[in-house]
């Protein structure tokens, strides 16, 4: 199967200022895509190229097999802005039909079906609608055409947390009938539980595509173990993968990198009374990838700048 | 109708009721003063008149006939102010095709529907040339019932071939307001490039009739296709209108080929 979006030496400069540069970029179909990064990191620059609100400096790029310039595809695409702005006097539900039949025609009960669904009240003229209502609209309109390929740039962003989970919901929805989502976030833990594979972006650079179960695996865990008796340090020192070890009588406690294993096994050896182990902080090793990818970038200037 | 004319005229119809009832109200002022003005030749009459500087009387005009009918309408109402609410009307809603929504942010979902950028400049084109039809429509059946009622004496064609003209000056700074906005997504930069070429164009071709050293530019001027026919004395001056309609049209491609190169809402 063609990937659903393909780029190649993607870049976007804007004058002098770098959006992004050279993104390789594949999607593939009916995965949920989550694209990571801080605000000002390419995301939107990236969504704007695939979906030709700007155009590229150089590089390819194809969405859906087709070229983005041609306005065909993005009838295929539901599109969530990440600055929605909704003007005016304009009843929601009268700028919902004028962008269903934009887009070749909705059927009116979807809209209603979708609007229920997210509790969106559609009678209020948009310029009154608060910022988490307008965030219904902007759902509603990516949405209600059932599109193929689903882009929606921090999506999340004002809504409270039950319609949070309504969202999530609808996007796991998406991706068992086979479609694609990419949506965008600055916190991995909005879509953490929803996404198949993240790209973390920074500074206009592509710098990580990881599965998120891969993610998962390399996950920095805490864990504290209690004993019936105090326990030797010397039986948990040099465990593969432990981190932060501290022996308090009978208390340990540490992080590990990946699989516990190591760890499960020297604890089997004393009376194990209490366990605790915290949810794999993902957030933690995606801040991992920041820092390292500073680091080879400060010693990729610095070779630069050590003379010839 | 296609979706985005529609949606574009419903935008549209406050400012456009606002605009024929303010424009109305202007032409309603003026003309219900005129039987007045007709019955007191001796104040309003040429002599009177020459007692205004040569410089003044010809931004106004020429001020040569202020009590017939005809020369009340074309010296008072169709001169300078009947057009000039036309031009701002019509650049205030040829700023509302891209520039304002793309300031305001909500030009970015409409560039992302299956539309064509240059069908999108077009169709903002032609909701912008129907409203401004609208309100062309509309006031010009108001002034020639109130000619009629004011018993003016000028015959219709002439009162449509002039309104005709405002209609025609009015799409075209429009459409600059509109080809600016595309090339730019500035409405500021639109406004300040319609009036300096409005004034500038208005004051070129009125001074240059008596002003040697820039009445050559006065070909230059939009306002010079609409004034220097006299089409309330002559009907419609069709080659000059032409030349209007003409430099709109290239306007037109100019903002549908500069909208579809560029970047939205950078």
């Amino acid at each position: 199967m063609t990937a659903v979006v393909e780029t190649e030496g993607l870049t976007k400069f804007y004058g002098k200022r770098r959006g992004l540069e050279d993104l390789d970029l594949e999607i593939r179909p009916g995965e949920v895509f989550g694209y990571l990064g801080p605000n000002g990191a390419g995301k939107t620059t990236t969504i704007r190229l695939l979906l030709d609100v700007i155009r590229p400096t150089r590089g390819r790029m194809s969405v859906l097999g087709m070229d983005p310039r041609d306005p065909a595809v993005r009838g295929r695409i539901g599109y969530l802005p990440g600055e929605l702005a909704l003007e005016g006097r304009e009843k929601a539900s009268e700028y919902l039909g004028f962008l269903g039949r934009a887009r070749g025609g909705v059927p009116g009960e979807r809209i209603t079906a979708l609007a229920e669904r997210l509790e969106a009240d559609l009678s209020v003229p948009m310029g009154k609608l608060s910022k988490g209502n307008k965030q219904k609209v902007g759902l509603i309109q990516a949405f209600m055409h059932e599109p193929e390929f689903l882009i929606l740039d921090e999506p999340t962003s004002g809504l409270d947390p039950l319609v949070q989970q309504e969202f999530l919901a609808m996007v796991r929805e998406v991706r068992s009938s086979g479609r694609t989502v990419l949506m965008s976030s600055h916190v991995l833990a909005e879509v953490e539980h929803v996404s198949d594979r993240v790209g973390i972006v920074r500074s206009g650079r592509l710098v990580a595509v990881e599965d998120i179960a891969a993610l998962r695996e390399k996950a920095v865990r805490r864990v504290e173990l209690h004993f019936d008796a105090p326990v030797p340090r010397e039986a948990f020192e040099d465990l593969p993968g432990v981190r932060d070890l501290r022996v308090e009588g009978a208390g340990v406690r540490c992080t590990i990198d990946g699989r516990p294993d190591a760890l499960i096994k020297a604890a089997a050896r004393f009376t194990v009374v209490h366990l605790v182990s915290a949810e794999p902080d993902l957030e933690e090793i995606f801040l991992t990838y920041y820092s390292e990818s500073e680091e080879e970038g400060r010693h990729a200037r610095a070779g630069v700048q050590e003379p010839a | 109708m296609p979706a985005l004319v529609s949606k574009s005229l419903r935008d549209y119809r406050r400012s456009l009721i606002r605009w024929t009832i303010g424009i109305g109200a202007f032409f309603t002022l003026y003309l219900s003063i005129y039987p007045n003005i007709s019955q007191n030749k001796d104040i309003y009459g040429k002599q009177a008149l020459e007692k205004y500087p040569g410089a003044l009387r010809d931004l106004l005009g020429g001020l040569q006939d202020f009590t017939s009918g005809a020369g009340y309408l074309s010296s008072v109402v169709y001169q300078l102010f009947g057009p000039m609410l036309f031009v701002v009307c019509a650049m205030l809603l040829g700023n509302r095709a891209i520039a304002q929504p793309e300031e305001a942010g909500t030009l970015e979902l409409t560039v992302t529907l299956p539309i064509d950028r240059r069908r999108l400049v077009f169709e903002r084109f032609v909701a912008l040339a129907l409203g401004l039809l609208a309100v062309a429509a509309a006031t010009f059946l108001l002034v020639w019932v109130l000619s009629i009622v004011s018993d003016m004496d000028v015959p219709a064609d002439r009162i449509l071939a002039a309104h005709t003209g405002v209609f025609l000056l009015g799409l075209f700074f429009g459409v600059l307001a509109l080809a600016v906005g595309a090339a730019t997504g500035r409405k500021g930069t639109a406004m300040a490039v319609v009036g300096v070429v409005a004034v500038g164009g208005y004051i070129v071709e009125t001074m240059g009739r008596n002003v040697d050293w820039i009445s050559w530019l006065r070909w230059l001027s939009p306002f010079h296709y609409y004034l220097d026919g006299k089409p309330l004395y002559q009907g419609f001056p069709v080659g000059d209108y032409l030349v209007l309609a003409g430099a709109t049209v290239v306007l037109l491609i100019t903002a549908v080929l500069a909208f579809d190169r560029r970047d939205v809402g950078v």
